[in-house]
């Protein structure tokens, strides 16, 4: 509920306007191998990561963020 | 004089009147039964904590009436009581109190089993805060973020004061409060020290008042939502103040929860703003401060004082008119319908003064719900809610928990059972889980807990710890929570008014309103096959993709081949996910300088703008992307007389060698610019007009008028579903799954797997070696039902055993005979041919069924 993100050009704002868009992954992977890991098998791990965010109401602009799992402590990547 | 109705009758209505006050005043004496006992409940608190005076007010139950302006013509009800509040045969459980201890239902209905379910209906009936509306929801709230520096949660004297501080060191302020600012002060020196500070609040700019709205807890950030009448407000602040001020000791004694028991701020609010008198013999307990004010109240009003309780410290403030008892203890309060005597334990010993008024102020219990609440969150507390907790009065026996009436006794009982700390004996008795949500009784559950576990020898700090506070801190309507919820945008094409006046029936299509049809499906449908017909398609998502890298771009992102596209030429676009899924299709279409066209699905145009911004920035592109959806509308001219329609209206070539299928143009028709796509969606000639929204209604008036000759008629998605199965055309998300690869589809002719690397080419690549599991299949059917309604989503079975499911069907008219899509599963020798669905024989068919060379969209 109290999520806030911050948007490169609109500023902190509630995170209902946005859309998450999952970990942060490379684009291509090496092989089929790689790349099923690449598409499925997030880490998914506790602590600090880097994810994907969309301001789906606002700019529509894709950025990345830092955002902790733990603590849920946000800020521009 | 205004007035509002109570139950029938026609209750009188004063300035200032609250509901509770004029009910009063009218004479009504009981307003609620007790949860479980039916024990007769009156005013008490006055401030909107405890559960004593909620009435049904114009359908709404469990309305606070001692906090609700009375207004005229409100329709008041009490909730509680069969037959009635007044004369409630309930009440007998009260005699039957020892037989009904804590959770005497769960040890009693065991068995026979069936025991609970009768049990269950009629305890449920018996108990209850009154009947939620049956119709629907009861107003239209909407939803809205605030950011501020500081968030004051309360206002009032400590909570204005400081909003003024902060506004003067330069920060913005917003004060919010449950109530009108000074509206639950009784006439008197804080009063005016509220509305003098209200004044000066008000004049500041940086200062946001928001009255009526109460907070309902913190949250992480810290952010607090509060509640109105018509919105919920999420507001996001630097720090928080709580100033929510303190609520009246409730003491515990026998007899506490008798009718003509007051707190004192209700007692005194009572005689001095609403100027009825509480009773003839009034006994006043007071040990505070503020109580002796109370007492000041009620002697200027004229209230007769029997007796007043005080601690001899403050015995010199106290009127001389008035007899006093100094450094006694109410130990216990007598009555049947109301309070008739109390008893008065001193240093003397215990004295019984008759009376039928007890007004009580014994102390202040802060209201620390919210500052409970915050964990690692910027809050502060100020005022009387930084209070400490205060050792409260209690005596032997009596009501502690006033919303689930549960009693002293009952938390010992519930002790000796086991239910060894203030958590867990919450859990068990219910205390502190009504309406007031432990506001009234949460201190004194906790010390009941701690003198409990003292006397057994136990830790006293964790058995006698305040149960945990949890939001909502307010009562609130769930509609409320739900605000964001009703905020339903209602998307329109420019045509909606068109549709209207020509009598389509409009209905929801993913957001949108859309015409499903104007009359005669089969009529529609026959324009389309035979002359000419017309179809709203504006919802449709339009993208423009330009600049350097827009061809690579719609390379890497879809499967399509791009790279040949010619300018003027169009190509089905499908679009997937990275893990080789269908997500989406549509049309490509290339434009002269290198840029690109592309459409999407009505329903996939939100998630459509939202991946090629996901996959320019991805990948790294220059590229500009323009969502053009709301922006152009378009309509399809489809049918083979579509051209005749069009040529008298355009100067530009419309024949198939100057426009070929599948191509784009700029034509101009009737005047208006358009970008015209040849589609093939429904099988015929047809030329999609994309032209400027605000342009919408003199096109299609246009083609109307054109068109006449040649009986043209609109068609709307039922005629639609048709046209497009006969060509076996499929629906996203109607036909398909989300784990949907164009193998799986029969799609594989639209991905060019041979070019370079695009978005979920690698996982095509791998699952290309795995063998086939399922397959989307046309379906001819033979001696189904007559309805194919029927047929949709039926299973399709294989010797019995159930291999598939039919996902769209309909009677054809133009092969007359029923038809359809459904999904297959592999056999492990290939996929069945000859299948069934319910009474009817499925066949498997190649699609298109309708026209399969293709020669008639060509045309």
């Amino acid at each position: 509920m109290a999520l806030e993100v911050p948007c490169p050009h609109c500023g902190p704002r509630p995170f209902t306007e946005f859309a998450f868009g999952g970990e942060e992954r490379p684009v291509e992977a090496a092989d089929a191998e790689a790349d099923f890991a690449r598409v499925y098998l997030s880490a998914n791990e506790e602590g600090p990561r880097r994810e994907r965010w969309f301001h789906a109401l606002g700019c529509r602009t894709w950025f990345s963020v830092a955002r902790d799992t733990t603590t849920n402590g946000i800020g521009r990547a | 004089m205004s007035s509002l109705v109570f139950e029938g009758r026609e209750v009188p209505v004063l300035e200032e009147d609250t509901v509770a006050s004029s009910l009063y005043r009218a004479g009504v004496r009981t307003f609620t039964r007790s949860l479980k006992y039916h024990r007769r409940r009156s005013l008490y608190c006055g401030t909107g904590e405890c559960p004593n005076c909620l009435v049904t007010v114009d359908g709404v139950p469990a309305v606070r009436s001692c906090v609700t302006p009375a207004r005229e013509g409100m329709r008041v009800e009490r909730a509680h009581g069969w037959p009635s509040t007044e004369r409630d045969l309930l009440h007998v459980t009260d005699r039957l109190h020892r037989l009904m201890p804590v959770g005497f239902y769960y040890k009693t209905f065991i068995r026979p089993r069936f025991a609970w379910s009768l049990a269950e209906r009629v305890i449920r009936r018996a108990t209850g805060l009154g009947r939620l509306p049956e119709e629907g929801a009861l107003g239209t709230p909407t939803a809205r973020h605030l950011r501020t520096e500081v968030l004051i949660v309360g206002a009032g004297a400590a909570g204005l004061g400081a909003a003024l501080d902060a506004a003067r060191a330069g920060e913005r302020v917003v004060v919010c409060d449950e109530a009108p600012i000074g509206s639950r002060l009784a006439p008197g020196p804080t009063l005016d020290r509220v509305r003098a500070l209200e004044a000066e609040v008000r004049a500041l700019a940086e200062v946001q008042v928001l009255d009526r709205h109460a907070a309902l807890g913190v949250y992480e950030g810290p952010s607090v939502p509060l509640a109105a009448e018509d919105e919920l407000v999420q507001v996001r602040a630097e720090r928080i103040v709580v100033a929510t001020g303190a609520t009246q000791t409730h003491p515990v004694f026998p007899g506490n929860d008798l009718p003509g028991i007051w707190l004192g701020r209700a007692a005194s609010r009572m005689v001095a703003q609403n100027h009825v008198p509480i009773g003839e013999r009034v006994v006043v307990a007071a040990s505070t401060e503020e109580g002796l004010e109370h007492l000041s109240a009620l002697v200027a009003a004229g209230a007769n004082i029997v007796a007043a309780v005080v601690p001899s410290s403050v015995r010199g403030e106290v009127p001389d008119s008035v007899a006093t008892i100094v450094d006694g203890r109410v130990t216990s309060a007598q009555g049947r319908r109301q309070v008739a005597a109390v008893f008065v334990g001193s240093s003397e010993g215990t004295r019984r003064i008759s009376c039928d008024a007890l007004v009580l102020c014994l102390g202040l219990a802060p209201r620390d719900a919210l500052a409970r609440m915050a964990v690692d969150e910027a809050v502060e507390v100020i005022g009387d809610a930084a209070l400490g907790e205060q050792e409260p009065h209690m005596h032997e026996d009596g009501m502690l928990c006033l919303c689930e009436d549960v009693s002293l006794h009952d938390i010992r009982q519930a002790w000796d059972e086991g239910y060894r700390s203030s958590e867990i004996l919450k859990r068990y008795t219910t205390a502190t889980m009504g309406p007031c949500q432990g506001a009234m009784c949460g201190t004194a559950l906790a010390c009941v807990a701690r003198d409990l576990a003292d006397s057994s020898g136990m830790p006293a700090q964790r058995a006698g710890t305040r149960t945990t506070s949890r939001p909502p801190a307010r009562p609130v309507p769930l509609e409320t929570l739900a605000a964001a919820v009703h905020e339903v945008i209602e998307k329109r094409t420019s045509l909606h008014e068109v549709h209207e006046a020509a009598g389509a029936r409009l209905d929801w299509s993913g957001g949108w309103k859309r015409p499903f049809g104007y009359g005669d499906r089969r009529e529609e449908y026959r324009a389309v096959r035979e002359r000419v017909g017309l179809m709203d398609v504006g919802t449709l998502g339009k993208f423009l993709v330009a600049g350097t890298d827009a061809a690579t771009l719609v390379d890497r992102m879809f499967p399509t081949r791009v790279r040949d596209l010619e300018p003027g030429r169009s190509r089905y676009l499908l679009s997937l996910d990275e893990a080789g899924y269908v997500l989406d299709d549509g049309l490509i279409c290339a434009l002269d300088d290198g840029d690109f066209y592309l459409t999407s699905t009505s329903g996939g145009a939100g998630r459509m703008d939202a991946r090629l911004r996901e996959w320019a920035d991805l990948l790294g592109l220059h590229v500009h992307l323009l969502d053009r959806t709301a922006e152009l509308g378009a309509i399809n001219v489809a049918g083979p007389l579509a051209r005749k329609v069009l040529e008298p209206l355009c100067n530009d070539p419309l024949d198939a060698d100057a426009f070929p299928y599948p191509g784009h143009r700029e034509i101009v028709v009737a005047g208006v610019p358009c970008r015209a796509i040849r589609t093939g969606f429904v099988g015929e000639l047809a030329f999609e007009l994309h032209h400027p929204r605000s342009r919408g209604p003199e096109l299609w008036a246009a083609l109307m008028r054109g068109g006449w000759a040649f009986d043209i008629l609109p068609h709307g998605l039922d005629a639609l579903e048709l046209l497009r199965l006969e060509k076996g055309h499929l629906y996203l998300g109607q036909d398909t799954m989300p784990d949907d690869t164009p193998a799986k589809l029969g799609l594989s002719w639209a991905v060019d797997i041979g070019k370079g690397w695009f978005v979920g080419k690698p996982a095509l690549e791998r699952m290309a070696s795995l063998p086939a599991s399922r397959r989307l299949v046309g379906l001819g059917f033979d001696g189904g039902p007559e309805d194919t309604a029927e047929l949709r989503g039926m299973p399709i079975t294989l010797d019995g055993a159930v291999v598939g499911r039919v996902t769209s069907a309909e009677r054809s008219i133009v092969l007359d005979r029923a038809i359809g899509l459904g999904w297959i599963r592999s056999a492990g020798d290939g996929f069945p041919t000859e299948l069934r669905a319910g009474t009817a024989a499925a066949r498997v068919e190649p699609t298109p069924f309708y026209d399969p060379e293709g020669v008639r969209v060509r045309g």
